[in-house]
């Protein structure tokens, strides 16, 4: 009988030796060919060895577990170990990729074993819809934990670089070559330009109303006209001179 | 300028004691009408033989009664569409510069009021100022209204998200209970003891973040004990790709403080500096006081800031408590750490006991 091998691929030691050992119990033919601690070596290992099978944690530094599961989805069959149950794992469950959640409980790998076992028996065939469904796990990891806009900002403060949150921002305004930033508390210059500034920032929060000045939605008090007819901006809890809305930007306050 | 600044400030501060909508709107017609009038009463005697004096008595009698009865009409009809409002206004300016101009003609002996065709360039001069008066106010109630509305949006849209998020961190981040629970559970096996111990440092760390998240005080001490339970548990679970350590005096563990400001900040550093980086990294954590203030520093040497990366409502969360608790003396400054990573500093007034 042909030799069945896979390897095991998660950061943290005590659930890699633990799921060797209950691996080695119900699965005594099968030969683990080698452990890994994050994406790279695992990539690297399934190179190496060509297993059969790979056992790969969601949660690792470098390449996660379903950067690791696209590459190999024609050399090997996958399953997943992982705490990660929000991420549409349901789209695995009649799927041609396993998972069992963390603490793996015995009862719960035999089953996976078992089917194991009889998918080996047949070709492996990537099913076409296996890379899409790991695109979209992908994607909805990323969406989860970052956005596609600026949410950081590198301003200096005296001698030193201080990062401020885009939440806490109320208005940008250029001032000759630098761009002040008017956060509650203070003022801070930075050198980007509106200019670069308004394509990096979220749109529905962020509003440019004059060639030189951005301004932070969810902090305008009020918009009125003044005695000469411009529309100007309060804000919110801040005392500053009002800002000036110029015509080309005018329409953000109409009525639609 | 200045007029014009001195002005705006006297209409915020008399604002200030407004509080009803009509009582707003009211307060606004009156003001316009009063520098309207005062700019005609001004002109006037340039172009017709009166002095200033009969310039303001005619002014502000064709002013005021067009005013008075336009802000009635409109109250009472309430038009929104802007014919019937057209027609109202010039209905009511009317009527109320015809019944001033009256009052004018049969009270004054003034020669320029023996013409009669002066009551009718009165009652038309009633009606252009009611029509002027009434077209900037509504334009201004209108960008009111619609700035309103589309930040009362945006606002409430962004409270029950806040609320949800806060409703979600008070709770224990399920990832990291079931990452726990499984090495606890590997560790049987494996390694008896250290699995107790990792056990025994769960239990800590869960009843004192279950218990203090409801708690208002506590003390720095306590909140140290909690976030060393914490990166003991990680340390098992990283081995070498966790390094910490931590840095606070006696003294300063006595102090009231808070609770929940300072782990947030180690959780991020973990989370989004160490974990992810390949080969981990340190965690230092201190406490000094300096002069009159108690700063807190935590240091990783993790992946530092995405530029893109979602902060979470963690940062915002700490900075919101801490401007409620110590206003304008309660900070928190984020740097780059170099090579990598992140500093984070809380600074609060120093507090006896």
């Amino acid at each position: 009988m042909k030799e069945i091998s896979c390897i095991i691929a998660d950061d943290e030691m005590p659930l890699r030796r633990y799921l060797k050992e209950q691996l080695t119990e119900l699965w005594p033919a099968l030969t683990i060919c080698g452990e890994a601690k994050n994406g790279k070596e695992a990539l690297n290992l399934i190179e190496k060895n060509q297993p059969e099978i790979a056992f790969l944690d969601i949660n690792m530094p470098g390449l996660s577990g379903i950067e690791v599961a696209k590459k190999v989805v024609g050399i090997c069959r996958v399953v997943f170990i992982t705490a990660y149950d929000q991420y549409a794992i349901e789209a695995f469950e009649n799927g041609a990729i396993d998972y069992i959640l963390k603490p793996v409980s015995k009862k719960r790998l035999k089953k996976t074993v078992k089917r194991l076992k009889e998918q080996i028996n047949t070709a492996h065939v990537p099913e076409s819809g296996v890379v899409k469904t790991l695109e979209e796990m992908l994607v909805s990891m990323n969406i989860k934990g970052s956005s596609e806009y600026l949410q950081w900002i590198k301003a200096q403060v005296g001698n030193e670089i201080q990062l401020v949150q885009v939440e806490d921002i109320y208005y940008f305004k250029a001032d000759d070559k630098y761009t002040i930033v008017r956060t509650k508390d203070r003022e801070t210059l930075i050198k980007k330009s509106i200019r670069t500034l308004i394509e990096e920032l979220d749109p529905n929060q962020f509003w440019q109303i004059h060639r030189g000045t951005i301004v932070k939605a969810d902090k305008i008090d009020r918009v009125s006209r003044s005695l000469t007819g411009k529309l100007v901006v309060k804000l919110k809890d801040i005392d500053d001179e009002p800002l000036f809305v110029s015509r080309p930007y005018a329409h953000l306050f109409k009525q639609t | 300028m200045k007029i014009y600044k001195t002005l705006l400030s006297i209409q915020k501060r008399v604002r200030k004691h407004i509080n009803s909508n009509f009582q707003k709107v009211v307060f606004r017609y009156f003001f316009y009408t009063l520098i309207f009038s005062s700019i005609l009463i001004v002109l006037f005697p340039f172009i017709l033989p009166l002095s200033f004096y009969e310039s303001s008595v005619i002014t502000l009698s064709i002013s005021l009664s067009t005013a008075i009865s336009v802000l009635i009409v409109t109250n009472f009809i309430k038009p929104s569409q802007p014919f019937p409002l057209l027609l109202s206004v010039i209905f009511s300016s009317g009527a109320g510069s015809a019944l001033g101009a009256f009052g004018l003609i049969s009270f004054s002996d003034h020669p320029v009021f023996n013409n009669h065709i002066v009551f009718f360039q009165l009652v038309f001069g009633g009606i252009l100022f009611g029509l002027i008066i009434t077209y900037v106010l509504v334009f201004q109630t209108v960008i009111d209204d619609t700035m309103e509305e589309r930040l009362k949006r945006l606002t409430s849209e962004k409270k029950v998200l806040e609320s949800n998020l806060k409703l979600l961190q008070a709770q224990i981040e399920p990832h990291f209970l079931f990452n726990t629970l499984s090495n606890i559970l590997s560790l049987l096996d494996i390694d008896l003891s250290k699995a107790k111990g990792m056990m025994e440092d769960f239990i800590h760390y869960l009843r004192t973040s279950l218990s203090r998240s409801r708690k208002d005080t506590g003390t720095i001490g306590q909140e140290i004990e909690m976030i060393q339970a914490f990166l003991n548990l990680f340390k098992v679970r990283m081995e070498d790709r966790l390094h910490f350590t931590i840095d606070v005096p006696d003294q300063i563990r006595n102090l009231p403080f808070p609770p929940m400001l300072l782990q947030p900040l180690v959780e991020n550093s973990l989370k989004h500096g160490l974990e992810p980086k390949i080969n981990g990294g340190n965690i230092s954590i201190s406490a000094e006081k300096i002069e009159n203030i108690l700063r807190f520093t935590v240091i990783d040497t993790g992946l530092g800031l995405n530029f893109a990366q979602n902060p979470g409502v963690g940062l915002s969360n700490i900075r919101e408590r801490l401007q409620s608790l110590y206003g304008e003396q309660g900070r928190l400054i984020l740097k780059e750490n170099q090579p990598s990573g992140v500093e984070a500093i809380i600074e609060v007034p120093y507090e006896r006991d």
